[in-house]
């Protein structure tokens, strides 16, 4: 590659600099944010204190939020990793024509506006009275992860080696031990990246959420709206902190998994 | 030769000769691939084809006849205000993300080793923290007496504090912030794709570093950045939660008209209408340009 003069590639290191620092700081803001003392929010806090962290604790609306969303990204994760990895299987083995128009379907609901896939599934839920339900808001959330799903597992299966099912098959092995014995060892990063992906968008989900959540099923993100628009105290901002070090740590996790697969792949 | 099973290989017919039961049903585990499809198909037709298709109908049962939501959006010059915003607040925010994204996208594509993946991660990160959050911030940045502010009256850039949030501009800065990213890794892509052995003949056949770049490098790069162009734009156009967090009654857009028919009015029909029109135009773009999407094989999704 031609080596640019100093004088610009000491322009760029500094411009890339700058809009990484855009991309990370704002995002960090919240953690100072977090320890005010304040019973009204402000950046940067006059005192810094733990106490809001106390209070986000014990407070019995943010403890329930957190938990919805736990239970909700939980079965939307067992509900969108199973039925995605079938269809992932499945569509391998599907003739070329079919298989592009189910991946077409299977992509759309990344394509078609959040809002537009929201209003219409609110719709659909309220006719069936399934809006402010756990089941419908599950549902809704499985739809939005599957894709993430699809695409990973479909990823991994490039990575299932057919003269390894030939030798197996010629050892005499069976179709399902087959399957258990090496399609799903090589499948498991895929599958486990998928899932992550899946839980972070349901944990995550907030657009459909908010017309689809009821008092009773109400998730994290849409008790951090409401806080936001209602009220003005630091515990929002714990909110946020409890939400950026859970991603870290999720992060952290498809890092150490998407490396496993990179180097099972070579 | 060592041949593997590829994702698309279809219903391609395997080489060499069979050994009892048919392959697939071997590496499936026996069970059939229509079968394994199903669930997973039969779940979008139901909660996500079906709600689409009802809530179309629904633009089509005004009470003044068929089109007359689509008549009353048009018609309106408060609504063909609200459209116009988006576009305006979409094209903006595209233009800015993309030269945003042009430095660290050639960061990306000249750095090694440790470097390269601290700076990916850098990349990426933003993506795993909920949107909400992000956004979020930006109503802690952004007062009239917060840190922005302050930082640009100590610059001396402005005198007295300016508006910053609940208008357009608290919009166009928030949702750049989410949409970097996509502008981003489309174009480190192409940028890694591009030989550097061009720019070198370029070089070596006494072009000035302007004209390499103007005559090599920019052509070569351009389907790169119009397809991150084409991404956020595409993203920007239907975005719900950033101008409903930061632009408030100052800043409607397409999105936050949709949510407010369904929430304060119960306008099903007018919702259904705007619904249409939005989804319309993200299509449109998408089959006009799809080629310069990054969409395929081995593409950013990874």
């Amino acid at each position: 590659m031609t080596q640019l003069p100093l004088g610009l590639r000491v322009a760029a290191h500094v411009g890339a600099s700058l809009v990484l620092a855009f991309l990370m700081l704002p995002i960090l803001a919240v953690i100072p944010a977090s320890f005010n003392e304040a019973r009204f929010i402000r950046l940067p806090p006059e005192a810094y204190s733990v106490e809001w962290y106390g209070a986000f604790a014990v407070d019995q609306e943010w403890r329930s939020a957190l938990w919805n969303s736990f239970w909700v990204a939980a079965w939307t994760t067992l509900l969108s990793v199973v039925t995605g990895t079938a269809a992932a299987l499945g569509l391998s083995r599907l003739p070329q024509r079919l298989n592009l128009a189910l991946m077409g379907l299977f992509l759309a609901p990344l394509i078609v506006p959040l809002i537009v896939t929201a209003v219409a599934i609110y719709r659909t839920a309220l006719d069936l009275q399934l809006n402010s339900t756990f089941a419908g808001l599950v549902l809704s959330h499985a739809v939005l992860a599957l894709p993430f799903v699809v695409i990973n597992v479909g990823i991994a299966l490039r990575a299932v080696d057919e003269t390894w099912l030939q030798a197996a098959a010629g050892l005499g092995a069976a179709p399902w031990t087959i399957f258990r014995t090496i399609t799903l060892p090589t499948l498991a990063p895929g599958i486990l990246g998928g899932g992550v992906f899946a839980f972070i968008t349901s944990f995550d989900e907030f657009t459909v959420s908010l017309f689809m959540v009821g008092y009773q099923t109400k998730t994290l993100p849409i008790k951090i709206w409401e806080a936001v628009r209602f009220e003005f105290t630091p515990a929002v901002a714990v909110a946020a902190t409890v939400i950026i070090v859970l991603t870290i740590l999720l992060f952290a996790l498809a890092m150490a998994v998407n490396r496993q697969q990179g180097e099972a792949r070579t | 030769m060592v041949t593997s099973i590829t994702y698309d290989s279809g219903a391609q017919p395997l080489k060499g000769k069979r050994v009892g039961a048919p392959f697939s049903a071997r590496y499936l585990g026996g069970l059939y691939p229509a079968l394994l499809v199903a669930p997973a198909a039969l779940l979008l037709v139901l909660w996500f084809v079906v709600p689409l298709a009802r809530l179309s109908s629904l633009a089509f049962s005004g009470e003044e006849g068929a089109l007359a939501s689509f008549e009353t959006l048009i018609a309106s010059a408060a609504y063909r205000q609200v459209f116009l915003n988006t576009f305006k607040i979409s094209f903006v925010v595209t233009v800015v993300a993309v030269i945003l994204a042009f430095p660290v996208a050639l960061l990306l594509s000249r750095l090694r080793g440790i470097w390269f993946v601290l700076t990916l991660y850098g990349v990426l990160f933003p993506f795993w923290v909920s949107l909400l959050v992000r956004t979020y911030s930006w109503i802690l940045l952004l007062p009239k007496n917060g840190p922005v502010n302050q930082a640009l009256m100590a610059s001396g850039l402005i005198e007295a504090p300016v508006q910053l949030l609940f208008n357009n501009t608290a919009v166009v800065i928030g949702m750049t912030h989410v949409l970097l990213p996509y502008a981003i890794l489309p174009l480190f892509a192409r940028m890694r794709g591009i030989d550097g052995r061009l720019l070198q003949a370029s070089d070596g056949l006494g072009a000035s570093l302007f004209d390499t770049f103007r005559y090599v490098y920019l052509p070569l790069l351009l389907p790169g950045l119009l397809g991150a162009a084409l991404v956020v734009f595409l993203l920007a156009l239907g975005f719900f939660v950033t101008p409903a967090l930061l632009g408030g009654a100052g800043a409607l857009t397409v999105s936050t008209l949709i949510a407010g028919f369904v929430t304060d009015r119960l306008a099903w029909s007018l919702a259904a209408a705007g619904a249409i029109i939005l989804l319309a135009a993200v299509l449109l773009l998408l089959v006009l340009f799809r080629r310069l999407l990054p969409l395929g094989r081995g593409g950013w999704a990874a």
